[in-house]
């Protein structure tokens, strides 16, 4: 359990870390191009696992098919991860230069909570109380720091 | 963490605040489409997937666009932030499979981000400017990681 703990925690940190690092690209480069780097260097890790753990070749060596079976079946609009992806990594390096690394993972963060909780509430699902709590502490946390001198 | 000597909290201004809750905003979305592919094809593909249909976009924009080089050169580990993306996407498709479920891989995971940012922002790692956190900072940080974890633990209860 510590073990896993541990892992969850890392997995959170090396988010700040990457967006530290694609932050510091986008000073020599710009937010688009580091976000560039950070899927085309990203791919290549994940296709190398892919080769070699997922067994990639082989199933295009035995099927003839380079998608893998479901893959095909997936609707269009799930393909769009990877675009909006692009858009989100180049926003966080443009953003962590102008107003650092915590302001950057907290509004970001209560971006995501936020949209979430509305998209929850949207397809009916349970815990409203709850949501509409954190929504509230969430919002007071943003109008925080939209307070204080100019 | 709260810097000793007095100084003016500068407010965000409006424009970068809508920003970074839009860009939250965004995260959801993406990973409403990448849970897709994952459904369909698992979760190997859930992140190579996006990662190779946003290769194919960004050099798009890029050649379309052509932003102006902002600086100098940058030193050669800043390209390689695509390997910690790609190691987190590995772990998290571990730990949500043990007891910590989904939501326990979430709330932890936004520990681990905060606490990086904190010090990131301290010591000015990696080249970017440091940032002492003011007693406003905290409390921001606390409202929002106390409403994050009241709606991804309430879901759960």
């Amino acid at each position: 359990m510590t073990l896993w703990v541990l892992m969850a925690v890392l997995a959170g940190a090396l988010v700040g870390l990457s967006r530290q690092v694609n932050g510091r690209l986008a000073l020599s480069l710009s937010p688009l191009g580091a976000s560039f780097w950070n899927h085309l260097v990203g791919f290549l890790a994940l296709a190398a696992v892919a080769v070699l753990a997922g067994g990639l070749l082989v199933g295009v060596a035995t099927t003839g098919r380079v998608l893998p079976p479901g893959l095909a079946d997936a609707p269009a609009w799930a393909w769009a991860g990877g675009p909006i992806g692009v858009l989100f990594v180049a926003a966080g390096s443009w953003l962590i230069a102008r107003i650092g690394a915590a302001n950057t993972a907290l509004l970001v963060i209560a971006g995501q909570m936020l949209s979430g909780a509305a998209l929850d509430t949207l397809r009916g699902a349970e815990g409203l109380g709850w949501r509409a709590l954190g929504v509230a502490l969430i919002l007071g946390g943003v109008g925080l720091a939209r307070s204080g001198q100019r | 963490m709260i810097n000793p000597l007095p100084r003016p909290v500068a407010r965000l201004r409006p424009l970068p605040l809508l920003a970074a809750v839009g860009t939250g905003g965004l995260l959801t979305l993406m990973v409403l489409c990448n849970a897709e592919v994952g459904r369909h094809a698992g979760p190997l593909m859930a992140s190579l997937v996006p990662h190779a249909t946003g290769t194919l976009a960004a050099g798009v924009a890029l050649a379309f666009l052509r932003p102006r080089r902002a600086g100098g050169p940058a030193p050669r580990w800043a390209y390689l932030g695509g390997l910690l993306g790609a190691v987190t996407v590995m772990l998290t498709s571990v730990t949500a499979n043990t007891a910590l479920a989904l939501s326990g891989t979430l709330a932890l995971g936004l520990l681990g981000q905060v606490a990086f940012a904190q010090a990131a922002d301290r010591w000015g790692l990696l080249g970017l400017p440091r940032r002492p956190a003011t007693a406003r900072d905290v409390g921001v940080m606390a409202l929002i990681l106390g409403g994050s974890a009241v709606i991804i633990l309430g879901a759960g209860a």
